[in-house]
């Protein structure tokens, strides 16, 4: 691979001119580099070269939140839909109704920051790539007054993408593209507890306080880069560096009429695994809705029904590098 | 030709079948078969009905270790054939320890064929991708309906089919053989849910780093190419829809034309007594568990999973401050050991691992329920009879006597349960006060205002549990409790390993739990 040239767009989204290409590398580089300075295992791609021999380590997690995991069916749904604030493993959803049926449920894996970089590049160029999104998307009816805060920066939690009804555009909140890079960067730092080495998942997150121990994704994503670091090795993440949908489990999935229910799952935006945005709905010349559709005996009745199966992943490359660094103690609780 | 009787009828009983014929296939159903013998092709090919069959074995197609199969199944299909969707999967006790010399972890693929929402259609479970004693793999027949059970017998890997599921609920074959831990002809996953402790899974990725060094497992497509949401999807793709899967075939089986069941007793079995158990434990690593909250499993507390199934409240979560979760692993010594060396003080990888339920009986209760063989009112009744204790129950097991030997069905609706209630209710009079029948009898008599009355009942007992939560002497006694439950689930055939559980100072006792949540200890 050797040296990246550029950081690419999330699922190498289309941009449409080379000083949007670097726009948006310049806003990843920022973010790596910042690490790279900070973690002397992880590196900037950009910077240091990637052999061609370094491993590619997919990490993936499902969407639904593990801190609700433990609760009735019934109860962990209705939590997981009630509020985008509980739908922290980067990947958010929403889901639309008519009535008591759901007709659609839409999941996204997409960065604020990217969106962020569109409204800059509009901005710059006088496009409306970002209100086009949101007219294609989201809602026809976008006002681009909606989507800027007063002083005209854009709005991530515009009126538009709070909600978990509807169809939303974006992740909010901690889930972004900065924590992704952090935690993956922080969890590089080998740890230890009164001497004896710290590798289990959730320890690892408790210890050197890389997140929430009770989340699918952290443990999952610092133990998987831990354990190269403890390897010696160099980590950093796949370019290009993004939060994917990777598909979903359809197991266990019927529809009444028995259609195959992998055709009621479209993929919106990204490219081949790396799904960006994709929806769950039963084309209306079926006569049904995605009510109507059994998931393990049970009709779907909320979209953490199929969050439950959906998987995200980021992707870890590490190069062999011989370090052998010590073990730090516990970061203060 | 058959071979010298073999007397022993557990499934110990394949590692003493002696040589077997590699080219050929041997049945051997333990109950019913005093020995080993070799079907002729006629013989086989009208019993056996699954792809492994069909495709290999009627073939003479004889592979001898997972492998083999795999790569003689890739040679007899198609490469769009569903039979080439290959699944693995990884589990293992003490898979997270880091030691990679502890021996006893018991490491063994699970690898899976044919991917549908029924499930799969093959599944073979090994420790080695390519041992050839002792390879057991399960096949599911289209034409008879269930999974056809076979293992390879010798260092020459000879094939022995031994029984379909439906004989695992039959006499005169039923717990015997492979239906020693198959209890209901249900697949295995022991544990089950979320966070399915031992397996390799998001919430406890299990690392190269275990296998010894050298150890080819290591670099075997089985472990590179495993499911990397691993038990998640084994749960959901494989175990989940089997269970459903076969609770529909065997209700069908079971079930004549003109609508009489067989042997009804063996499905209110299911709901009564336990015959098996899934294993089920907090989120909370142990390691931790001094300084964040811990999730006690509810359904240690309550049969949640039944009770859902007909519309009873159950609890949300019972959390237990972690330093008394501490405290007590300290003072009642809780440990682990392998009993080949290892011992290590502490819980298992995650906190407070005991047996739920099973999900096979909850598919067969769902099954019923659904086929209108059992009413909601009737299993809620049955559920209710001392609910604090959701599995070894020997007073909802009583209620088994009084099950009538026949049932009918018909147009989805059947007597069957008034008249199981009545004839409980009828014992009741004759019985001690305190029976399990007087008991029933109580809660059957509550009529058509069932649930609120029930639910009130749980309620209450959830409410007690809440009460409880901050008490270091009420949480030692639960632990005491989990131990005699552990106890009972280690005489399983199914508890193979010496990590699976911990171990305590605790001294053996029947323990029950009562309606206000405390622990009584019997004699």
């Amino acid at each position: 691979m050797a040296l990246l040239d550029h950081f690419a767009t999330p699922a190498n989204l289309p941009e449409p001119n080379q000083a949007g290409v670097d726009e948006w590398s310049k806003v990843v580089e920022d973010l790596v580099g910042v690490f790279a300075g900070q973690f002397e295992q992880f590196y900037d791609p950009t910077e240091d070269d990637t052999p061609a021999d370094a491993g590619v380590e997919v990490v993936a997690w499902r969407a639904f939140p593990a801190r609700l995991d433990g609760l009735p069916a019934e109860e962990r749904w209705e939590r997981a839909d009630s509020s985008r604030a509980e739908q922290d493993e980067y990947c958010e959803w929403s889901v639309e109704r008519d009535g008591d049926e759901v007709t659609r449920v839409t999941f996204t894996s997409e960065v604020p920051q990217y969106f962020e970089h569109l409204h800059d590049r509009d901005t710059v160029e006088g496009t409306e790539r970002l209100l086009d999104f949101y007219r294609e998307f989201v809602d026809p009816e976008t006002d681009p007054g909606q989507l800027l805060v007063a002083s005209g920066r854009y709005d991530e939690q515009n009126p538009f993408n709070q909600s978990t009804s509807g169809r939303l555009a974006h992740l909010t909140r901690d889930n972004n593209l900065f924590a992704a890079i952090a935690l993956a960067a922080s969890a590089t730092v080998l740890r230890q507890r009164n001497g004896v080495p710290v590798t289990t998942q959730q320890a690892l997150v408790r210890c050197a306080r890389l997140g929430n121990h009770l989340r699918h994704s952290d443990p999952q994503i610092a133990g998987a880069v831990n354990r190269h670091a403890a390897q010696g090795r160099e980590i950093t993440l796949r370019d290009p560096i993004g939060v994917y949908i990777a598909g979903i489990e359809l197991a266990e999935m019927v529809a009444p009429d028995g259609a195959d229910v992998a055709d009621f799952w479209e993929v919106e935006r990204g490219e081949g695994d790396r799904i960006l945005r994709a929806s769950f709905r039963v084309p209306e010349e079926r006569g049904y809705t995605v009510s109507n559709v059994e998931l393990a005996g049970t009709p779907i009745r909320f979209g953490a029904q199929l969050a439950e199966r959906v998987e995200v992943k980021i992707e870890a490359v590490a190069k062999a590098a011989g370090h052998q660094t010590e073990r730090l103690p516990c970061r203060p609780q | 030709m058959e071979a010298a009787a073999v007397v022993d009828e557990t499934c110990a009983a394949f590692g003493r079948l002696g040589t077997l014929e590699p080219q050929a296939i041997h049945r051997f159903i333990v109950g019913q078969d005093r020995a080993p013998r070799t079907l002729s092709r006629d013989e086989a090919a009208a019993e056996l009905g699954d792809p492994f069959a069909t495709l290999l074995l009627l073939q003479a197609v004889f592979p001898r270790s997972a492998e083999a199969v795999l790569g003689a199944i890739d040679d007899a299909t198609a490469g769009d054939d569903p039979l080439r969707q290959q699944m693995s999967f990884l589990v293992g006790e003490g898979s997270q320890l880091p030691d990679p010399e502890i021996a006893s972890r018991g490491l063994r693929f699970l690898v899976t064929r044919g991917r549908s929402s029924d499930g799969a259609e093959l599944i073979i479970s090994v420790f080695d991708p390519e041992q050839t004693d002792g390879v057991e793999l399960m096949a599911w027949d289209p034409v008879r309906g269930g999974f056809n059970y076979y293992r390879t017998v010798g260092d020459d890997g000879a094939w022995v089919f031994a029984g379909n599921s439906i004989q695992a609920v039959l006499e005169p074959t039923e717990f015997k053989g492979p239906f020693e831990s198959h209890t209901s002809g249900a697949i295995l996953m022991k544990e089950l849910k979320t966070p399915w402790v031992n397996w390799d899974s998001p919430a406890a990725t299990v690392s190269a780093d275990i296998f010894p060094a050298g150890d080819p497992r290591a670099t075997h497509s089985f472990f590179l190419n495993r499911e990397r949401q691993g038990a998640i999807t084994c749960e959901a793709a494989v175990a989940r829809p089997s269970f459903a899967r076969w609770a529909r075939a065997r209700l069908e089986a079971v079930t004549s034309d003109d609508g009489t069941v067989e042997r009804p007793q063996r499905i209110v079995d299911q709901l009564l007594a336990t015959r098996t158990a899934n294993l089920i434990s907090s989120h909370a690593e142990s390691s931790i568990v001094a300084s964040v909250p811990v999730d006690l499993p509810v359904t240690f507390f309550v049969d949640a999973d039944g009770l859902a199934l007909v519309g009873l409240p159950i609890p949300s979560e019972f959390k237990l401050d972690g330093s008394i979760y501490a405290e007590a692993i300290e003072t009642l010594a809780v440990h682990l050991d392998d009993e080949a060396g290892f011992e290590q003080p502490g819980d298992t990888h995650f906190a407070f691992v005991v047996p739920e339920r099973a999900a096979e009986d909850q598919a067969v209760l769902a099954q019923a329920l659904q086929v209108g063989l059992v009413s909601d009112r009737l299993a809620a009744a049955l559920l209710m009879v001392d609910f604090p204790n959701p599995i070894f129950s020997p007073r909802r097991e009583a209620l088994l006597a009084h099950v009538p030997a026949q049932a009918q069905i018909t147009d989805g609706a059947s007597t069957f349960s008034d008249e199981l209630a009545n004839a409980i209710v009828a014992a009741a009079e004759a019985s001690p006060e305190g029976s399990p029948e007087r008991e029933f009898a109580g809660l059957w008599e509550v009529g058509e205002g069932w649930k609120e009355a029930f639910g009130q009942t749980l309620t209450a007992y959830y409410a007690a549990i809440e009460g409880k939560l901050t008490d270091q002497a009420a949480f030692d006694d639960w632990v005491r409790l989990a131990e005699t439950r552990r106890a009972r689930f280690r005489q399983f055939r199914i508890s193979e390993f010496g990590l699976l559980l911990p171990r305590s100072n605790v001294p053996a006792a029947e323990r029950r739990m009562n309606p206000d949540a405390t622990v009584s200890e019997e004699a």
